[in-house]
């Protein structure tokens, strides 16, 4: 008797152990539309989260045609992530295809990764006489990578909600991943000189546009390293981008945006808006043309043929090719790519 | 500068920020941007009459530090405000769609009663309203109300789909396999073509297959197809091709709606089936295989069978330049007529069409299509069609087409046989316009 006891009590705590640990290691299933999202949602989640990117990261991130296989992957997701903006409308033929109850809009299962980013060019007015207007402003901020420290909080807070459990886990790798980024960003000697709050203070600074001049007033300027640093040789340069996916981009790293090949979004240039570039570039001395991988480069070489300005065919999220297998790479290599053919 | 003075005036300043904030839901957003804005351009100035003095350096750096995070503050109150509490944010997302056909015949053209004349005539075939929305956390609506081009004898109001999408079984709060029930009007899961509506087919008619089998008022120019009233189920089900997903719809509709059985007396309810395998690599090339079933009984039974493949390749990069597609769908019915002695006769007709799409520029695609079909009311009698269209696009939203058909058919007397017509249509999409499933190919 005493020895069947003892071995169902010992049988029940094998039970609670194996249950226990599988509480411990079992893993959010995150689905996301863009494949930046997925990169931020594993530097914050860690271990904790299984994450599948929908979009393939070489195309167009406007015109992803749901298929079932994304339908069936979803159908188990515990969290959906999407840009929004009106960027990735196909997420809403995905998420009603599913059949997942908890990932519907406005559920904690359901998240819009932009929440709170500081939009730019929000229209008054909307019409599609303008072409494929983006009604909800520019959605193209991933770009800017202090929205992507706001796109990880809403991660990292939305991962905290779903799994309070590893809050404290979350907290630790969203700290993390955003010092990563101000390391980047500033340069990891600047950070250090300014001790904990370096990174927001510079941040401030370089939001406010004052980040050159006040380095210069405490005589820490030399100081000054990353992207911020790579991109002071940028500082006024004009550019011309096919469509109008560096918006974020260029107002970060100091560049001016002179005008598109798009004459309307969405729709490939006529020739009489071509010829304006060109006269644009000529009179400018613009040296170089941004054209995503997913557009054709007719237009872009045809400026380019008329004008010596070099064409930059550029990939837009993270895992697109090798150079830029991490977030980070990402903005680099768009840096290096305009810094040479600046040059 | 004494320090009273600048302590004076950052007590000030922080206070007018904290005060001079309105509620973002009222007033000009620009307008608190720009006072923010402007005190911070006043806290810069005393910096500069203050460089050098690090403590006050210091309260002024606190100072801005709220001042940011107060304007940080109204930006997500402003985002919220705009995002979600517009005054039309519950309205019902719509869409209207316009198609406009003229069609050019070397001989006189009947329609599918036999008793109007459609050659050389333009019609505004069918004006769609769409709007669909959440209706609550378990179910979205979608209604389709069309008003359709009764082959030139004026117009009639339909109600093309109207059903409800439940995506949440209430009591058990899940829905398991990924399930989704739809309830009401809709196009029945026979096939690929079926579900798309007359203004999103690749061609400017309905396959003869459709037309004739399904259901049609006045043939394949116009909208036909089946569209039944009933209860559509569909779940994704363990795929028996590793990658590849499987799903399957079961129905159950009204009886004697679908072409092949009308005339008869139905026993209710009738019942579809669909399985669907596809897989896709890369979001590059996408391969749909299809089985289909419908089946009613009654003084006589009526069932039908098909299998349909679909094959869609858009390159990853510049997609916008090239694609193409590739599909056929076939069909065998089993059903009885009435012959002129009141008996029953059965019929197995068959019919099927194949098609190539390709896209040779932003704009434009070209493609093809065969017909070949058996009458349903005398199997022996076949009409079979030949295609041919260029579509150009401006955008998404606006199309123009061209097609050659040249039709033959048994069930036609010579006068009125082997006619080659010249079709132009042009197609109008304003409003919301929701991103096109995977079964409609631009």
């Amino acid at each position: 008797m005493n020895t069947r006891l003892f071995l169902m009590i010992a049988l029940a705590l094998c039970i609670g152990v194996v249950q226990g640990s599988e509480a411990q290691t079992k893993k959010l299933n995150v689905v996301t539309t863009l494949n930046y999202l997925k990169y931020v949602t594993e530097a914050v989640g860690g271990d904790h989260v299984s994450v599948i990117a929908l979009a393939n990261p070489r195309q167009d991130p406007h015109y992803v045609t749901p298929t079932p296989r994304m339908n069936e992957v979803t159908t188990n997701a515990d969290l959906f992530i999407e840009n929004g903006l009106s960027l990735d409308l196909w997420a809403k033929n995905v998420v009603d295809a599913s059949g997942n109850p908890n990932i519907g809009p406005g559920s904690p299962g359901h998240l819009i990764a932009t929440i709170n980013v500081p939009v730019k060019e929000l229209p008054t007015e909307v019409s599609r006489a303008w072409g494929d207007i983006h009604p909800q402003g520019n959605p193209h901020i991933w770009l800017d990578p202090f929205n992507i420290k706001i796109v990880a909080e809403n991660i990292g807070a939305r991962l905290k909600e779903l799994d309070p459990a590893n809050g404290d886990y979350y907290d630790k790798h969203l700290d993390a991943f955003k010092h990563r980024l101000d390391e980047k960003m500033f340069g990891s000697e600047l950070l250090d000189l300014l001790g904990k709050k370096g990174g927001d203070i510079l941040t401030r600074k370089a939001k406010d546009g004052d980040l050159v001049s006040w380095l210069a007033s405490r005589h820490l300027d030399s100081k000054l390293g990353g992207w911020m640093k790579m991109a002071l040789p940028l500082q006024g340069k004009k550019i011309i981008s096919y469509h109008k996916t560096y918006v974020y981009f260029a107002d970060r790293f100091g560049l001016s945006i002179a005008g598109e090949l798009e004459e309307k979004p969405g729709i490939p240039p006529p020739p009489q808006h071509r010829d304006d570039v060109v006269a644009l570039v000529k009179r400018e001395g613009i040296k170089v043309i941004l054209n995503d991988n997913f557009y054709a480069t007719d237009a872009a070489d045809y400026v380019a043929s008329k004008t010596g300005a070099k064409v930059i065919v550029t990939y837009l999220d993270v895992w697109a090719n090798e150079d830029v297998s991490t977030y980070e790479n990402l903005i680099t290599y768009l840096l290096e790519k305009v810094l040479q053919a600046q040059s | 500068m004494s320090r009273f003075y600048v302590s004076g005036m950052l007590t000030f300043l922080a206070v007018a920020a904290f005060a001079q904030a309105p509620d973002s839901t009222n007033g000009d957003v620009n307008e608190l941007r720009s006072e923010i804005r402007k005190l911070k351009e006043e806290v810069q100035s005393l910096r500069a009459d203050t460089l050098g003095v690090s403590s006050q350096e210091d309260e002024l750096d606190a100072v801005e530090e709220r001042l940011d995070k107060r304007l940080q503050e109204l930006e997500n109150k402003i985002d919220a405000v705009s995002r979600s509490t517009a005054p039309i944010a519950l309205n019902p997302k719509m869409t209207a769609f316009i198609n406009f056909a003229a069609r050019h015949d070397d001989k006189t053209v009947y329609d599918a009663t036999g008793n109007t004349v459609i050659s050389n005539k333009p019609f505004l075939r069918t004006v769609e309203m769409e709007l669909g929305s959440a209706v609550d956390p378990y179910a979205e609506a979608v209604t389709i109300i069309s008003l359709e081009d009764e082959a030139g004898q004026g117009y009639s109001i339909d109600a093309e789909e109207a059903y409800a999408l439940i995506k949440r079984l209430p009591i058990i709060e899940s829905a398991p396999l990924g399930l989704k029930l739809k309830l009401g009007r809709y196009r029945a899961p026979l096939g690929v073509d079926n579900v798309t509506h007359l203004h999103d087919l690749p061609w400017t008619t309905r396959p003869l297959v459709v037309s004739k089998f399904f259901g049609t008022e006045h043939g394949e120019f116009f909208e036909s197809g089946f569209n039944p009233v009933g209860l559509d189920a569909q779940i994704f089900l363990p795929s028996p091709v590793p990658g590849a997903t499987f799903e399957a719809n079961a129905d159950v509709v009204r009886g004697g709606d679908i072409a092949l059985s009308q005339g008869q007396l139905t026993h209710q309810p009738a019942y579809v089936g669909r399985l669907t395998l596809s897989e896709d690599w890369n979001n590059e090339h996408l391969l749909v295989l299809g089985a289909s079933a419908y089946t009613e009984t009654g003084s006589q039974n009526t069932h039908l069978f098909g299998g349909d493949l679909t094959y869609k390749w858009a390159p990853t990069e510049r997609r916008e330049s090239h694609s193409f597609v590739a599909g056929a769908e076939a069909y065998v019915a089993d059903r009885f007529i009435s012959d002129s002695l009141r008996a029953f006769v059965k019929e197995n007709p068959v019919g099927w069409f194949g098609y190539l799409q390709y896209q040779c520029s932003y704009w434009t695609y070209l493609g093809v299509r065969y017909d070949w079909v058996e009458e349903p009311t005398n199997d022996a009698q076949v009409t079979k069609a030949i295609s041919a269209y260029v579509s150009y696009y401006t955008t998404e939203f606006l199309r123009f087409r061209l097609g050659f058909e040249h039709k033959s058919s048994d069930a036609l007397v010579a006068s009125l046989n082997n006619t080659n017509s010249i079709i132009f249509e042009a197609n109008v999409v304003f409003g919301s316009h929701p991103v096109e499933p995977y079964w409609v190919n631009r």
